[in-house]
């Protein structure tokens, strides 16, 4: 253990980097702090400039968003839900298996891999003409299915890379006792080294479901009002109602809200499992 | 090796197998392995073949014809004309231009930020690893009401941000045409760099202590340790952060549709908008579709050759 | 035997209802303030009365401002039946067209109780009616009262008003009451009323101008150049674009975006950001659409002008008052399969008691003079906007044809790019001539 001698530097210095860190903290939040605080100020509140710090907090907002009559926004709630998760799901459904098979078959490592790496790279925008007019003729424009494909699309690359970065750390010890056993490549993959990747799937389910909840251009343009998606119905508000910042704000917060949770117990996942995965990969 | 020995030896006497005959059956088991693996693959190939698949035929076919709103299913075969006047527009390849300034500013930015605080935040956050969930906040949020919010947040007459620099005597107008290009990236920046941070910092924290220990020995510790040893450890991460970041930053589409819908007039325009603007505000679908099947045509050029390099350096 | 019997009855009282099932019509009408509002009442009494005598029941759509229509064409041309009635605009009836159901048959007595001629017109395209007309638009001139009032009694101010005008204007100008203005006092004004260009003003800017590229921020603008005898063409069909009427009015808002009489973020402003500006007492007076009274006039959300502003007629060019208007409209989609019901629907939009339920609520319909007049008390607004639509009001040579909207969004994107400074006033005029060459040729 080093011993450093200057105790009274080494303070200065903790200090400040507590004080970086709350300047940092705080300036890429602002926003969010913002936001959340509008969304429960009085209109006369909001609408007076300089915007005022103290103030007495108000409800109506959210009830004004939430209650039905306006615009539907539980329902955008509800639609955000179910994309995410059946996108989430399927992503998972189909990388595992595809995961399993690069790693420790070598199958498709040299083709598959980098096309689907590919997709996260291409400006999306590119497949929302073609998407939008092949829904349009078999009639998944604006619903709950069409919308999970497509947040599955998006969220098979992550997945993957997840999958095959923590499947490359695996023993191979597990598939040979596996084999001993008698195990089929199903076996092995579903009895054995599923259970065990329990920690990756919850990574890659909060992470596929924050990137399809937080999906905007593909909700745009095939959505129009039943499968419309929380981050399309906020911007509703903002135009729809012009001038009211409070409704806004009060969308907006109900917005961010799932995927800032969840995110908080995501986060530990993502750092690791990508650096292993792009590295590896 | 030996696994294979208990198996074959398992519940009979056999006589042990020449090394040559243990490859073969090697290799034979393992073909075997391989063929039936290549059912797992199905499922992917299968869900990407047709939700990516048939739009990228579709995308050839649009391209070559005559489509307008009025008539979805073409109206004559019109060969390369929708790529001519696609790739003839000046606004193409300013949006073009545009999104590679963009992504090379915002990643530079990005991993700059992240890597000072890397180095100036790591020690904190050894001791207080909850804090860095604090920093993750942004990227948890959608790019597209993250834009909003900036909206309320730098609106000259409710916002906060140009309340309180008044007060401070500056004014200063986010989105006048001065300041809007400095806007559109500060936004991005101020949400991605966490992105960065997040990797960087793991890989900061996966050195082993040792190193620093050991650094410390020959007199390197604080920024020193950190430009000398720590640098460039971690500059694979560095590289693969920039590569993924710089990649989003290009399809930059959700925060700047929302707060400037790519004006004043094109200034903020991006390679994405361009699309959109291209599709959903003109008659022609043409030349949409064929500048989509360009970028789509490049973009795998650029990977293929991409790899072919990084492969090639492995190699080595 | 009674098992079965009862079954049998409950089964065919079923079937019966069944074939009586609601039928729901879906409206995609436009967003926004106090029209949206009352909309909502009128869909909800018509749930309650003429609906229920049929079985159907309505409910509304929105989508945002911003990409609207954009939306709207890429949905009516995929055949999308998630809306049966969609939004009908002067300027857009004709690119529609291909996508509605004309409602030929609604017009009847008792429509023409209710509409003037120039109503049904404002919803017709080549001999078809295809939307009940719901709101007009014009654009009024808001402006402080009380700043108002200063300036035309305080000596001081008025010194400094002719010395501001002389030094940015060329001429000392005296200041006159808004409705005398011509376009020349509203940029004097605008001066004054701008901090940093007269430390003594009270509030930050003498106005708030709407760039962001929008079409609906041209039309705005484009009373000016009306004003001053623009046109999109002459009466033989040339473009006529090219004008000094044109010139003049887009060099005036360069001018007061150059000077800073106008937010600097003005470049990004639209309807919303507008009317913040001003409700929240910084700005002394702009020019907004007409629908922006029944908000603005809200104490409780804008208390920063509550009772301290009026209304009144754009300011006169060289020929005169010129104001752009239209009239939106809601009419039914060709893909619909409800038209029936969408049809009983409009039918009751267009009655003499819906139309005064609209009005009451904050929608200004483009009614006949005698239902204006019954409703004056409560909106003096509707007199207003009334008479200005028919003494001032403009529609381009062209304006409603099947191309009116992509010219609009064309010159929109030249123009804001002119007064933002990425061209220079000739390109976008000659862009905008080329363009609308192009689409009139088709």
């Amino acid at each position: 253990m080093i011993v450093t001698e200057r105790k009274p530097f080494d303070k200065i210095v903790s200090v400040s980097r507590w004080l970086i860190f709350g300047v940092v903290a705080l300036v890429i939040n602002l926003p969010i702090l913002s936001t959340v605080m509008t969304s429960f100020k009085k209109t006369g509140d909001i609408n007076t400039s300089p915007p005022v710090f103290l103030f007495e907090p108000t409800l109506k907002h959210y009830a004004e968003v939430l209650g039905s009559g306006r615009t539907d926004f539980p329902s955008y709630i509800l639609n955000s839900l179910v994309i995410g998760t059946g996108g989430s799901l399927i992503a998972i459904l189909v990388s595992f298996p595809a995961a399993y098979a690069i790693v420790r078959h070598g199958v498709g490592r040299s083709w598959l891999l980098p096309l689907v790496t590919n997709i996260r790279t291409l400006p999306l925008i590119i497949y929302a003409i073609p998407i939008y007019l092949m829904y349009q003729l078999v009639g998944l424009l604006d619903s709950w299915t069409g919308m999970i494909l497509i947040s599955a699309t998006i969220s098979i690359p992550v997945a993957l890379v997840f999958f095959v970065g923590f499947m490359q750390d695996l023993p191979l010890d597990l598939d040979e006792a596996g084999k001993l056993d008698g195990a089929s490549q199903s076996d092995i993959l579903w009895k054995i080294i599923f259970p065990l990747s329990r920690p990756i799937l919850v990574a890659v389910l909060f992470l596929s479901f924050i990137t399809s909840w937080n999906e905007f251009l593909f909700g745009l343009i095939l959505t129009t009002k039943v499968a419309v998606p929380v981050t399309v119905g906020a911007t509703f508000f903002v135009t729809s109602y012009g001038i009211k910042w409070g409704a806004t704000a009060a969308a907006m917060t109900l917005g961010i809200l799932p995927p800032l949770v969840l995110g908080m117990f995501a986060y530990p996942y993502i750092g690791k499992s990508m650096l292993s995965g792009a590295v590896k990969g | 090796m030996s696994s294979q020995i208990k198996n074959c030896y398992r519940g009979r006497a056999v006589r042990p197998l020449k090394p040559q005959d243990w490859c073969d059956r090697l290799m034979n088991l393992r073909e075997q392995e391989r063929k039936s693996a290549r059912i797992f693959l199905v499922g992917m190939c299968a869900f990407l073949a047709l939700i990516l698949g048939f739009p990228t035929i579709a995308n050839i076919w649009f391209s070559f014809n005559d489509v307008t709103f009025h008539n979805l299913t073409g109206e004559g075969y019109s060969g390369l004309a929708n790529y001519r006047e696609a790739l003839s527009n000046p606004k193409l390849w300013e949006a073009l231009g545009y999104s590679l300034k963009f992504g090379v500013i915002c990643t530079v930015f990005e991993v700059g930020f992240a890597l000072l605080l890397v180095f100036i935040l790591h020690p904190l956050l050894l001791r207080r690893p909850w804090l860095t969930a604090i920093i993750m906040m942004p990227m948890m949020v959608s790019p597209a009401l993250m834009g909003v919010m900036y909206r309320l947040v730098l609106n000259e007459f409710v916002g906060i941000v140009p309340g309180y620099l008044d007060m401070i005597g500056v004014t200063m107008n986010f989105l006048s045409l001065k300041h809007i290009q400095f806007t559109v990236i500060a936004i991005e920046v101020l949400q991605w760099t966490p992105f960065a941070f997040l990797i960087l910092l793991t890989a900061r924290q996966s050195l082993p202590y040792d190193l620093e220990e050991a650094a410390a020995v020959d007199g390197a510790t604080g920024m020193r340790l950190n430009i000398m040893v720590v640098l460039p450890l971690i500059t694979p991460a560095i590289i693969i952060v920039s590569f993924i970041r710089f990649i989003d930053s290009f399809r930059v589409f959700d925060h700047i549709f929302v707060l400037t819908g790519g004006g004043p007039g094109n200034s903020t325009t991006s390679l994405s908008i361009y699309i959109y603007k291209l599709f959903f505000k003109q008659n022609d679908l043409g030349p949409a579709v064929a500048l989509s099947m360009t970028l789509l045509i490049a973009s795998l050029a650029l990977l293929y050759f991409g790899l072919k390099l990084a492969v090639r350096r492995n190699d080595r | 035997m009674k098992l079965i019997k009862s079954t049998a009855l409950m089964a065919s009282a079923i079937t019966i209802s069944a074939s009586m099932a609601f039928a729901e019509i879906t409206i995609l009408a436009w967003p926004g303030g106090e029209p949206e509002e009352s909309l909502r009442q009128i869909v909800k009494s018509y749930n309650e009365t003429a609906g229920a005598e049929i079985g159907s029941t309505a409910e509304l759509l929105y989508f945002s401002r911003d990409n609207f229509f954009d939306k709207m064409l890429a949905d009516s041309a995929a055949g999308s039946k998630e809306f049966d009635i969609m939004l009908t605009a002067t300027y857009n009836v004709g690119k529609y067209a291909p996508f509605m159901e004309p409602i030929n048959d609604l017009i009847d007595d008792d429509l023409m109780s209710v509409f003037p001629q120039s109503a049904i017109d404002s919803q017709s395209f080549e001999g078809n009616f295809y939307g009940i007309p719901t709101d007009l638009g014009v654009h009024f001139l808001y402006y402080r009262t009380d700043l108002m009032d200063e300036l035309m009694s305080n000596a001081d101010w008025q010194a400094k008003y002719a010395a501001i005008s002389m030094e940015y204007m060329g001429t000392a100008m005296q200041p006159k009451a808004p409705d005398d203005w011509t376009w020349d006092d509203y940029m004097a004004s605008a001066l004054f009323f701008t901090k940093s260009i007269n430390s003594d003003s009270p509030v930050r800017y003498g106005t708030v101008l709407q760039l962001k590229n929008l079409l609906f921020n041209v039309m705005i603008w484009q009373g000016i150049a009306a004003s001053y005898g623009g046109d999109w063409m002459d009466s033989d069909g040339n473009i006529t674009v090219d004008s000094a009427g044109y010139r003049r009015a887009l060099e005036l808002y360069k001018k007061l975006v150059e000077l800073e009489a106008t937010p600097a973020d003005s470049l990004s402003y639209e309807y919303a950001e507008a009317n913040g500006a001003f409700g929240t007492g910084r700005v002394a007076f702009y020019t907004q659409w007409s629908a922006a009274y029944a908000s603005l006039v809200n104490a409780d959300e804008f208390p920063a002008i509550a009772g301290k502003f009026d209304i009144t007629h754009q300011p006169a060019g060289s020929v005169g008052i010129k104001t752009h208007f239209h009239a939106l409209g809601l009419g039914i989609n060709a893909a619909s399969e409800n038209k029936d019901e969408a049809r009983a629907f409009l039918r009751y939009l267009g009655t003499e008691n819906a139309m005064k339920m609209y009005i009451k609520g904050g929608g200004q319909p483009p009614v006949v003079g005698r239902i204006v007049s019954e409703v004056a008390a409560d909106r003096p607004d509707m007199v207003m906007m009334s008479s200005h639509a028919g003494d001032y009001g403009k529609v381009m040579a062209g304006g409603t044809s099947s191309s009116a909207l992509d010219i609009y969004t064309n010159q929109a994107e030249n123009f804001t790019g002119y007064w933002g400074g990425q061209l220079d006033i000739d390109t976008a005029i000659a862009n905008v001539e080329e363009f609308m060459a192009n689409e009139f040729a088709n």
